[in-house]
This record gives C-alpha cells, sequence and structure tokens, in this order.
C-alpha cells in the first residue's frame, strides 16, 4: 500500500470513527434522558379507586400498553417480585386513552405482567389512576407504606435497558432496611399521555386528566 | 575453487532457496486466510446490520405519547448507526482485503456491533456473550494483534461507560472500585488464550510451509536428477 493510499484509509478511519462515536453518544443521550418530573402523590389519593393494602407495602407501576421500553421495566418488576414478593401487593395499572379499544392494551406488556406471581394487572381507563397519582411516564413506580408515599420513580438504568438502577437499590433498600438515600430516581420511558403532564404541589389536589 | 567449497556453495544456496521458498509460501497461505476471513466478516457485517434493523422493528418499532406513535429511535439507530458501523470495515474488506488496516478495521467494527446488539436488546445479559464470540471469530485471523485491537475496544467501551452509565456495564449504580479488575478479568481470560491459540497457528503455518518447501526442493531435486538419467539413457540408446 503507499503512502498516498495509507493515508486515505488512515481519514478514512479516522472520520468512521467519528461518525460512530457521534452515533452512540446520541444514543446513550436518548437512553439516559428521563421523562419529566411531576409531583407524585404524597399520600393515597382519596378519589384513587385502588385500595392501598393494609398489611404490607403497596407498589404501583404505570405503564403504556405499547412503550417498547416499559419492557425492560416489568422485567425488572419480575425480579424485585422474586424476591421480595412476599412483602409487596403490587399492581400494574396499563394506561387507556379515550377510544383505546382491548388491542391496545392487551400486548406482550401485558401477559408478561400478568405471569408475575402476586402481581395485579389493570386497565387504567382514560389514565385517571396515573393522573390522581399524579405520574406521567410510562415505567413510573410508586410505592406506599400506611397511605404515605415512601418512593416514587424507575426501576431501570436507562431507557429500555435492563439491569440493577438507583431506583430498583431505593426500594429494596426501603423494603429491607426500611430506609434510602433518596426518595425517588430518575424513569425513562414514553408519555402516557399526549398532554404535558400536570405539575402541582399536592397530589391529593391533582385532577384527572380530561375534567381538568 | 575446490569441489568441497562449491558443494558448500551449492547446498549454502539451495538451503536459502528452501528458506525463500517457505517464506512465500507461509506469505501465501497467510494471505489466503487474511482474505477469506475478511471476505466472511464483510458477510457477517451485512447480516448483524440486516439482523439489528429486523430487531429493532419487532421489539420496539415505536416510541409513544399517550395514542401518537413514532419511530423509535432504535430504528433509526439500527440503520444508520449499524450502516455507519459496516461501512468502512465492509469497504475495506471488499477493495484492500488481505491488507493490515482492513483486519484491524473489522476488529473494531465487530466490537462496535456488541456495544450496538447490546443496546438493541435492552442489556440484555445473553447478548454480553455476543463480545467473546467476536473475539473468538476474530481468532480466525490467526494474527494476535487483530485480537487486541478487538480488546481494546472494549476496554474502552468499558472504561468509558463504568465512569458515565455504570449500571451499564456492572448491572449496580454503586459499583466497588475493584468491580472493573472483575470484567477485565474475563476478558484477559479469554484473551490470552485466543492469543496463544493465534501464536500456535502461526508457528504451525511456518513449519508447514517449511516442510512443503522441502518437499517441493527434494521433489524438484528428484525430478532434476531423474531428468539427467533419463537423458543419459536416450543418448545411450541412440549410441
Amino acid at each position: 500500500m503507499g503512502r498516498a493510499s495509507q493515508k486515505t484509509v488512515l481519514a478514512l478511519c479516522a472520520v468512521w470513527a467519528l461518525a460512530v462515536a457521534a452515533g452512540f453518544v446520541a444514543l446513550w443521550k436518548y437512553k439516559l434522558t428521563p421523562g419529566p418530573e411531576t409531583a407524585v402523590a404524597t399520600s393515597w389519593p382519596r378519589p384513587s379507586k385502588l385500595r392501598a393494602a393494609g398489611d404490607r407495602d403497596t407498589l404501583l407501576l404505570f405503564a403504556h400498553p405499547q412503550c417498547a421500553c416499559t419492557r425492560a421495566t416489568i422485567s425488572e418488576l419480575a425480579g424485585l417480585m422474586a424476591h421480595y414478593g412476599d412483602r409487596l401487593d403490587a399492581w400494574v395499572l396499563f394506561d387507556a386513552p379515550a377510544g383505546a379499544g382491548a388491542e391496545f392494551t392487551r400486548t406482550d406488556l401485558w401477559s408478561s405482567a400478568e405471569r408475575i406471581a402476586g402481581v395485579h394487572v389493570l386497565r387504567d381507563e382514560g389514565g385517571a389512576e396515573a393522573a390522581r397519582f399524579g405520574i406521567s411516564t410510562s415505567g413510573t413506580v410508586a410505592l406506599y407504606r400506611a397511605g404515605k408515599l415512601l418512593f416514587h420513580g424507575g426501576i431501570t438504568p436507562a431507557r429500555g435497558h435492563e439491569g440493577n438502577s438507583f431506583g430498583r437499590e431505593r426500594i429494596v433498600s426501603l423494603l429491607t432496611t426500611g430506609k434510602a438515600d433518596r426518595a425517588e430516581a430518575p424513569v425513562f420511558g414514553c408519555a402516557l399521555s399526549e398532554q404535558e403532564p400536570v405539575r402541582v404541589a399536592n397530589a391529593d389536589h391533582t385532577v384527572p386528566r380530561g375534567n381538568q | 575453487m575446490s569441489v568441497a567449497v562449491k558443494a558448500i556453495e551449492n547446498t549454502r544456496a539451495a538451503l536459502e532457496a528452501i528458506v525463500q521458498r517457505a517464506e512465500e509460501r507461509y506469505e501465501k497461505r497467510r494471505q489466503e486466510i487474511f482474505r477469506h476471513t475478511d471476505r466472511l466478516f464483510s458477510r457477517l457485517m451485512i447480516g448483524q446490520w440486516a439482523f439489528a434493523v429486523l430487531l429493532a422493528w419487532v421489539v420496539s418499532p415505536y416510541a409513544w405519547q399517550g395514542m401518537q406513535k413514532t419511530i423509535h429511535l432504535h430504528v433509526w439507530v439500527a440503520v444508520l448507526l449499524g450502516g455507519a458501523i459496516t461501512s468502512v470495515p465492509f469497504y475495506l474488506a471488499r477493495t484492500r482485503p488481505g491488507e493490515v488496516a482492513t483486519r484491524h478495521a473489522i476488529a473494531v467494527g465487530q466490537m462496535l456491533w456488541s456495544a450496538l446488539l447490546i443496546h438493541l436488546t435492552g442489556g440484555r445479559i445473553e447478548t454480553h456473550f455476543h463480545v467473546f464470540g467476536s473475539l473468538a471469530f476474530l481468532a480466525f485471523y490467526r494474527d494476535w494483534p487483530v485480537i487486541v485491537t478487538g480488546a481494546a475496544v472494549v476496554a474502552t467501551d468499558h472504561f468509558l461507560r463504568g465512569i458515565l452509565w455504570p449500571e451499564s456495564v456492572y448491572g449496580i449504580a454503586n459499583p466497588e472500585w475493584w468491580r472493573f479488575l472483575e470484567h477485565a478479568g474475563w476478558v484477559v481470560f479469554c484473551v490470552s488464550f485466543l492469543i496463544m491459540s493465534c501464536r500456535k497457528s502461526d508457528k504451525d503455518m511456518r513449519v508447514m510451509a517449511e516442510r512443503g518447501a522441502e518437499l517441493e526442493a527434494l521433489s524438484e531435486n528428484a525430478w532434476r536428477n531423474s531428468s539427467v538419467l533419463d537423458r543419459a539413457a536416450a543418448d545411450a540408446a541412440g549410441r
């Protein structure tokens, strides 16, 4: 290979390396960008049709039934329930926007959630419960003890990425020691609603979407 | 010049010819292996690209916002970043097969494919086996520096992600400082055996080339001697 030819190959490889690095940086940025922070209900919302368990902690997972990123969250929930299922009353609420039929919510995510022992799966009609609890991003977990919020956030390390995370570590810490370094974690997932999330100071006063 | 000196010079010249022939055979065989492996990887790159696009389209076709959907970034990443990763190794494999730069670019590209597939499958543990499979596949070159290049890409990826996003590498958010040694240890374990295997294969290839050259020289010598005898016999018969 001639010197000029070598230079051409080197230049080609340098441009290639930069282009690929830029692609990976964009991918990382996307995967590590959490959903917007919203004020999650600090105490169990009175209008909610769900009832908090009296004898153990209640874990709520709000999910968009079509969100591919939430597949990793369901997988993490399965791991969590396998170890700490006896300490939790777990619910997965699949968002069902107005006009969404059964086929919209009955996805592989629904089936995966149903297969997890000890987990109750529900359709959240019109996203009413998500609005009552102040949740706007698919994959958000809210953990309540005696009607008081202990933790809220995601349980994956990135968007659609399995593996341990700050959120999961904090939930485990709360379940095993009763305390955690922080009460929240970033959530990575699709938006539950087309509307901008409602940010309120006190979640007891949240207004369900459609009744705002 | 005495007969003895002439004989020694002839022997030396014959030995040099055998050494040169052995070197030529060795280089020819290496080139065959490099080119063949380049071709294999060029096909694999295209296969991985197609697989990644299919995977992204099946597993995560859309991102959602309520009832509104848009094409998921994974699909674009599989098409564009996957295409970018494939492009240079494929181009070099097709236009410059057998060259040093080609196989090192392929090693980089192959390990980048591992990283991309891990992303596209949501960090599944099973996809991490692609890293070790790729390192083993790179050993097809029987050229140990190629494996070092591949391992260096893995190390760089681990180093950067270990700093910026430790959960994606170690599975926990706050890994102990020594945790990277555990991961590096397994890569070094795999790579050291592959390097030993490459060096042994290379040595065997050289021995085979030398034996082949010796056999060729012997057979040529035998053919030359038989030709001389044939000519002598023909002369005798003609007389």
